[in-house]
């Protein structure tokens, strides 16, 4: 198959054209725009479709990429090189995201169509989704940081402006530019860490980096405070705070749960699927600079914090929404403790597994935020205590939600306990060997405890027992299928089973449902880039396309290369945490089961045991309250008074009207050389001069033909005299 | 006849043409002054072509003169009526700019 331009970019330029169009027509043609946002997107579901056919069944190799670039401009000159490549970057890896984002935004746009119909800024919200998801389709497919950034930043925007999206709500806006500015943060560490690469090895493309780490260009140190640090390291932290503020890890966090503002589909597709899973990508990406920096300690502890951490704070949330928000940041916490811990692969297929049952759980929040509607105050009820019983109004959603359920809950042949038991696998095996590991490892299993039990605590809440606001209930419309309302809902729960990303039960090959190792194709596709590889590599011109038929198969090696002793080891490990996971799920779930179900254990008595606790997760741990009060009342206000008292009272002051005072004497100096010698002299004189010419040409010049008659006469006479005369 | 009273004859109409161009205000009579200088110059060569060549040269030019004399005054007249169709007048004092 070939692969030329005119096959991959519009993956990123269908959206972007509907955003385009849509914009400029959303007013008065709102079906329109609908409709061409929606089949945009679904032409790059099958552009990327095409895309992850090859690349997983036709090529089946971990080595299959596809890297072309041009030039976006070339300034250099007089020794000095300012070029600035750009480019498309295909792997196995971006196959596979682009295959998820397309679908995932796909059916996101089509349940909007259902969930945002009656809203009176319907079609805007889709101009928006259309260029979010252009966004990260660009990102997905960039080759190099620059690119990334600026898609990164235009993801930014639009989750600023959809989380902003019902401005009247009080609060919205406020939310919005909290996590406008909470990601900026880190994004201006991320820019940093590009501006550290670009400086040392002199382009930012992914393929030049792992070129010069392999060949060790990124050891050097440079001096920071007159402390020396490895450029790696520092180009680490860097775009690993970008990753921190962007996937809203510990202690960034703080700008998710106020994302849930925005409208549920946009929850669903921003600040659940995609966009905070871009955060996991890149450092994905940029692990091997991680393992060079000497990072991936610091990365594992700040997930295995952000995984626990969150996972507490969800326990005592009453908004369904918030538990979501809570669950999504403590699943990213999962993906950044994998890439701590060197789990690569698994750490990519929990993005994977998670961007797709948190899309379902997002939607399913939100069709049951729209069915229950409050007569009385005219809005939505998103709180848990007031629902109950809804089982029976909303089978579809029901059975959705419990499939994703199950599936966040790492419940054995779903696909989250595929994934999340391999990161807790191998966070077993990192902390077997070294002891800085503990720490991570047991918060990641703590968390995987009580992940199952709010998350059931919340299904309970809502979908069982007797509805607890009668009057809501009744009111709930009886759910039927609709291909815009559930049929997304339970297309994506479909996805959710275990067997679409692995064979085998526990995902590490051992208990194995498909004999064949084929079935392990995101094990063997996905792979940690060995750098060796890419010190040859060349990329080809964009306007070429590419033919490259790779036929040699990998074959999945389940010992990953390792001696058989090791492997035994090791092996022993991942069955350990399995049956540790396995356990830890069903007990979640059993006590979740006691306390909201069967009522046998009173969830309130715990509640008033350890009401300091309580209060501590009710309030989120008081970062918020640390960052707003603390931080920025008690040291960036002071610290800004000081500021603006300097730039008054003493710049202000002394320089500016100091200058002011200089350039007052300056002008009174040059008014009197202006006014004597220039103007009287100069101007005017010149003036006089032009008049007493004036008055010379004047005369001669009066327009008067007999006069000039008469001159001609005087000249001629005057000629003619002056010779001899002839006769 | 001498050449002189020819050459007087010639002179007086040259000045008489002369005066006629810088006294009147007329345009026509200043055009008809221009006619008198013509004639003048016309008298001048055949005088001079009488008393000192024998053959006839200057009395074709003085044809030629008289014909170009006519063609002037064609041209002439047709300017003034032009003019005197933008000033609704034919005095030379009202002639002292180049456009309207």
């Amino acid at each position: 198959m070939t692969y030329s331009i005119a096959s991959i970019l519009p993956i990123v330029l269908l959206p972007f054209f509907a955003f385009a169009v849509n914009s400029f027509i959303v007013k008065r043609f709102t079906t329109l725009s609908v409709i061409l946002s929606c089949s945009a997107i679904f032409g790059s579901f099958l552009f990327a479709a095409r895309i992850f056919g090859d690349f997983v069944f036709g090529k089946y190799n971990s080595d299959y990429y596809i890297h072309k670039t041009f030039t976006w401009f070339d300034i250099s000159g007089g020794g000095l090189t300012f070029k600035v490549p750009m480019g498309i970057y295909i792997d196995n890896m971006a196959a596979i995201m682009l295959l998820m984002v397309t679908g995932v935004a796909f059916l996101i746009h089509l349940f909007s169509t259902f969930y945002m119909h009656d809203d009176k800024r319907y079609g805007r919200f889709f101009v928006y989704l259309s260029l979010f998801t252009s966004a990260m389709l660009g990102l997905v497919l960039s080759d190099n940081l620059l690119s990334v950034f600026i898609f990164w930043e235009i993801m930014g925007f639009c989750s600023y402006s959809l989380i902003g999206f019902y401005y009247e709500k009080e609060g919205a806006g406020n939310a919005s530019i909290k996590a406008f500015m909470t990601t900026r943060v880190g994004d201006v560490f991320f820019l940093l860490g590009i501006v550290a690469l670009w400086t040392t090895v002199g382009s930012v493309t992914f393929v030049d980096i792992y070129k010069a780490i392999a060949t060790g260009g990124l050891k050097d140190s440079i001096l920071i405070f007159g402390i020396g640090v490895p450029v790696a390291t520092l180009a680490a932290f860097s775009i690993f705070m970008g990753t921190v503020g962007k996937s809203a890890q510990f202690p960034l966090q703080v700008w998710l749960p106020d994302a849930m503002f925005g409208p549920t589909p946009c929850s669903a597709l921003i600040h659940a699927a995609t966009m905070v899973a871009a955060g996991v990508y890149l450092s994905l990406r940029m692990f091997p600079l991680m393992e060079l920096g000497g990072l991936l300690p610091i990365i594992a502890y700040v997930g295995g914090i952000t995984a626990l951490g969150a996972a507490t704070i969800a326990l005592v949330q009453t908004d369904i929404k918030a538990v979501l928000a809570f669950s999504t940041i403590s699943q990213l916490g999962y993906m950044v403790l994998g890439i701590g811990v060197g789990a690569y692969n698994p750490a990519f297929m929990h993005l994977i597994t998670h961007a797709v049952f948190k899309a379902c759980l997002f939607l399913a929040a939100g069709s049951v935020i729209h069915s229950l509607h409050d007569h009385h105050t005219h809005t939505h009820v998103q709180e848990m205590p007031r629902m109950g019983g809804l089982r029976k109004k909303l089978p579809y959603t029901f059975l959705a939600m419990l499939f994703c359920t199950l599936a966040i809950a790492g419940v054995p042949l779903f696909s989250g306990f595929v994934s999340k038991d391999r990161i807790l696998g191998d966070a077993l095996v990192m902390a077997s060997s070294s002891k800085l590991y503990w720490a991570p490892a047991v918060m990641g299993f703590i968390g995987a405890f009580l992940t199952p039990f709010y998350m059931f605590r919340m299904i309970f809440l809502t979908f069982f027992g007797e509805p607890r606001d009668k009057d809501l209930y009744e009111h709930a419309h009886h759910e039927h299928i609709q291909f815009n309302s559930n049929v997304p809902l339970l297309i994506l729960s479909v996805f959710t089973f275990g067997v679409w990303f692995s064979g085998s039960l526990e995902g590490q090959g051992i208990v194995k449902v498909f004999p064949e190792s084929k079935y392990e194709w995101f094990q063997v596709l996905v792979e940690k880039p060995e750098l060796n590889k890419f010190i040859g590599r060349t990329s080809t011109a964009i306007s070429e396309p590419e033919s490259k038929e790779f036929i040699e198969h990998s074959h999945y090696d389940p010992n990953h290369g390792m001696s058989e002793e090791e492997a035994h080891h090791v092996h022993h490990l991942h069955h350990l945490g399995a049956i540790a996971s396995i356990i830890i799920a069903f007990s979640g779930i059993f006590l979740a089961y006691l306390m909201y179900v069967a009522f046998k254990v009173n969830p309130g008595w715990w509640t008033n045991a350890f009401s300091g606790w309580t209060k501590a997760l009710k309030n989120k741990y008081y970062f918020d309250n640390f960052y707003i009060d603390g931080l920025i009342k008690k040291l960036m206000l002071p610290f800004n008074n000081f500021l603006s008292w300097f730039d008054m009272g003493v710049y202000d002051r002394i320089a500016i009207d100091g200058w002011a005072k200089v350039n007052q004497w300056l002008y009174s100096v040059s008014r009197w050389f202006d006014n004597l010698i220039i103007d009287s002299v100069l101007v005017d004189g010149s003036g006089v001069s032009v008049r007493f010419f004036n008055i010379i040409m004047r005369t001669i010049q009066n327009g008067r033909i007999q006069f000039y008659f008469i001159v001609l006469i005087v000249v001629l006479v005057s000629y003619l005299l002056s010779f001899k005369p002839v006769i | 006849m001498s050449l002189i009273s020819y050459i007087s004859i010639s002179l007086i109409l040259f000045i008489c043409g002369l005066v006629v161009i810088l006294a009147r205000k007329n345009i026509i009579g200043m055009l008809l002054g221009v006619e008198l200088i013509l004639n003048a110059s016309a008298l001048n060569f055949v005088t001079f072509t009488k008393y000192f060549n024998s053959n006839i040269d200057g009395h074709i030019f003085s044809l030629f003169i008289i014909l170009v004399a006519a063609a002037e005054a064609a041209v002439g007249l047709a300017i003034v009526i032009r003019f005197f169709q933008v000033r609704e007048s034919i005095h030379i004092d009202s002639a002292t700019q180049l456009q309207s």
